[in-house]
């Protein structure tokens, strides 16, 4: 099991060459290092100090180490827990919380580095009374709740370099139209499968070009071929899904010769209005009102799906989570053993989905607007892969690789 | 070229209580006897040279029980007439300091110590060139002392690491000539130290193997004036052709306890405006 400690070094590091000795003598020992807290001098009178956590495949390496680093003026840094204070009421973190990243984090609790159970960005730390602690939202931090509080006492791994066969090596580039699409669907699908291979969940994210451009089909027969676990979307996907199934348009659009219909701008308020008849889409498809598509391969297949309302839904359908607040919960909720996740033309779900998700999921995200993908990455979700292409032939190719 | 701004008054220590009474380095051995009126006369020899060449030499007074306090350079880091006093690695010199820290209080230096835990021998393991003081570390100093002595000194530090416990202490491996020329003794440091000297030294003279083991590198600068305990003719004859004086003083009693001619005096006159010289560069995989 690996171990790290915490070096400090300060003084005329850089001119001394002794910052560059001191990561040279790390990475010579096989070990590892992550700078923090490094302020460089503004001239060369000023001292510069840096941290760093040195991480070695083992305590007795790591001893070793840290014990040469310290005859190059690296001291260790006395480690402390976590300090915690609690809320003082529902819904309200105390001042100085401790704001997450969505990338792998320990707290230190009674001497020993815990890992967070679920990490997400932009949470609190909780300590469970067991010691262990997770990550919680703020609006569901409860009074009394012991949130941790400063940096002190925690810590965050940077993910792993990928090595070997990852995607993420013939990427250069995180986001390009320039890049050869056939290759690069192969490659997905063959992560998908190892994906699921090693037991994990596959996520997509919906946004309801997906139905516009005619790649509905391709997705059900993913939801049918068990490739697909669980389906994040908006209340304008499972509409024109449904649409498209029971009269033939996508948002009034006829899907085989495009040439609208009188009336056929109100297509969809007459389906959500059935399915609101019936109670939910699970009812219509019981009922025998909905007999194809996405949603009714879910409802079939027991593929939960989780349907974020937003403000200027019609309707909306009775699934979907109208409390933006509770949508958010709900995604969570589906997110354990979720490796890869799917943003398929999709720009507020597939931020939003990047707010709950880990950084260790494996994150595609596909749209014909290069912003879309960049914006993703923006807002924190380092990890997304952009393809940057049409989603309805992306999703054909994908069909055909892995149905 | 110009001569060094410092090296015209120095502080030493008459050899009334010398000997090798313990082994802290490789040239100390307890059965080597020290011939105490050799000694003295070398000692004085070497005070009339300095004093010849245009410096002037304060005395520390000898303790019974302290046979290295005649190595004054030792005795702490002086800068703009602030002292910083050594912390000593070796029990046998720790009770020196009190001696060295009466002296500098009694003489108009501000006296300043080190944080305790943070070993470090004065002078001679921190020479001030350029407007940096480099400073040895690893035999007897500690690498974490740099950053304090330079917040203590207003000067930069720049440690390097001594990796031949032969040459010990950094007196032993690097000497200012002026304010572009020294002796250098890359073989006494590691491969990063040398870059650092390489970047600071606009003119360096590198000492081979024996000649940096015969002290040849633990000489005193008195403007024009080297004064060394030995003078191998190769060092000679580059030296006479940058224009200095050589004066060669035999102190082998001394060297009998590791130390030479820069070993017995302290530079008082130290007074380096902190400005510091270019960084070394960064090549060789070592940058970031």
């Amino acid at each position: 099991m690996s171990a790290s400690e915490v070096v400090e070094v300060e003084g005329h590091i850089i001119d001394s060459l002794i910052l560059a000795k001191v990561l040279d003598v790390i990475v010579d020992a096989g070990a590892d290092y992550r700078m923090f807290d490094v302020q460089i001098g503004h001239t060369n009178t000023d001292a510069s100090r840096a941290r760093i956590e040195v991480t070695a495949a083992d305590d007795g390496t790591l001893a070793a180490l840290v014990a040469e680093l310290q005859i190059h003026g690296a001291n260790r840094v006395a480690q402390v827990d976590a300090a915690t204070a609690p809320a003082e009421v529902d819904g309200v973190l105390p001042a100085g919380f401790y704001a997450t990243t969505n990338l792998p984090t320990q707290v230190r609790v009674g001497g020993h580095w815990v890992d967070v159970d679920n990490p997400e960005m932009d949470c609190s730390l909780v300590v469970l009374p067991d010691g262990r602690a997770r990550t919680v939202p703020m609006h569901r931090v409860r009074a009394g709740d012991p949130v941790v509080v400063g940096r002190d006492g925690v810590r965050v791994q940077p993910l792993d370099r990928p090595r070997g066969a990852s995607p993420f090596e013939f990427m250069s580039s995180d986001v390009s139209s320039e890049k050869p699409k056939e290759q690069l669907v192969a490659r997905v699908a063959e992560r998908i499968r190892a994906a699921k291979a090693a037991g994990g969940r596959v996520l997509v994210v919906c946004g309801p070009a997906v139905i516009h451009t005619g790649a509905g089909p391709a997705v059900a027969d993913l939801v049918r071929a068990g490739v697909i676990d669980v389906l994040f979307a908006g209340n304008g996907f499972a509409t024109h899904d449904i649409e498209s199934n029971v009269l033939g348009t996508s948002l009034g659009v006829p899907l085989g010769d495009g040439q609208p219909p009188e009336g056929g701008h109100s297509n969809h308020l007459r389906v959500i209005n059935e399915v609101r008849r019936r109670g939910s889409i699970a009812a219509a498809v019981a009922d025998g009102y909905i007999t194809g598509g996405v949603m009714f391969e879910c409802v079939g297949h027991q593929v939960p799906f989780v349907l974020g309302g937003s403000v200027r839904d019609d309707g909306p359908l009775p699934d979907v989570f109208t409390d933006v607040v509770a949508a958010a919960d709900a995604m969570r909720a589906e997110l354990p053993g979720v490796t890869v996740a799917l943003m398929l033309a999709s720009t507020l779900h597939a931020i939003a989905t990047g707010n709950v998700l880990p950084a260790g999921v494996e994150t595609y995200c596909v749209d014909i607007n290069q912003a879309v993908v960049t914006k993703l990455a923006d807002r924190g979700s380092h990890q997304a892969l952009g393809i940057v292409t049409d989603v309805g032939l992306f999703l054909h190719m994908l069909a055909q690789h892995l149905v | 070229m110009t001569a060094l701004t410092w090296g015209r008054r120095f502080l030493m220590c008459p050899p009334e209580h010398f000997g090798v009474l313990y082994e802290i380095n490789p040239w100390m051995h307890r059965e080597v006897d020290v011939d105490l009126d050799r000694a003295r006369a070398q000692w004085g020899e070497l005070v009339a040279t300095l004093v010849d060449a245009g410096a002037t030499v304060d005395l520390l007074e000898p303790q019974p029980g302290l046979p290295d306090l005649v190595f004054t350079a030792n005795a702490g880091t002086v800068n703009h007439g602030r002292y910083v006093a050594s912390r000593f690695r070796h029990p046998n010199r720790q009770p020196e300091v009190d001696h060295d820290v009466a002296w500098f209080a009694g003489h108009g230096f501000e006296v300043v110590d080190l944080p305790e835990g943070t070993g470090h021998e004065g002078a001679g393991d921190a020479l001030p060139f350029r407007g940096v003081f480099l400073s040895g570390y690893r035999s007897r100093s500690d690498a974490g002392a740099h950053g304090p002595l330079s917040a203590l000194l207003g000067a930069p530090v720049r440690p390097i690491e001594l990796v031949d416990p032969r040459l010990y202490h950094l007196d032993l491996t690097f000497c200012p000539l002026d304010d572009r020329r020294a002796l250098v003794a890359p073989g006494a440091w590691d491969s990063y130290g040398r870059k650092v000297v390489e970047a600071l030294v606009p003119e360096p003279f590198a000492l081979e193997t024996d000649e940096m083991l015969a002290f040849c590198a633990n000489s005193v600068v008195v403007g024009h004036t080297v004064v060394m305990p030995v003078c191998p003719p190769r060092v000679g004859r580059q030296l006479e052709a940058w224009g200095f004086d050589v004066v060669v003083v035999t102190v082998d009693e001394f060297l009998k306890a590791g130390g030479g001619c820069r070993c017995l005096t302290l530079a008082l006159d130290v007074a380096i405006p902190g400005a510091a010289g270019p960084p070394p560069s960064m090549g060789n995989g070592a940058a970031r």
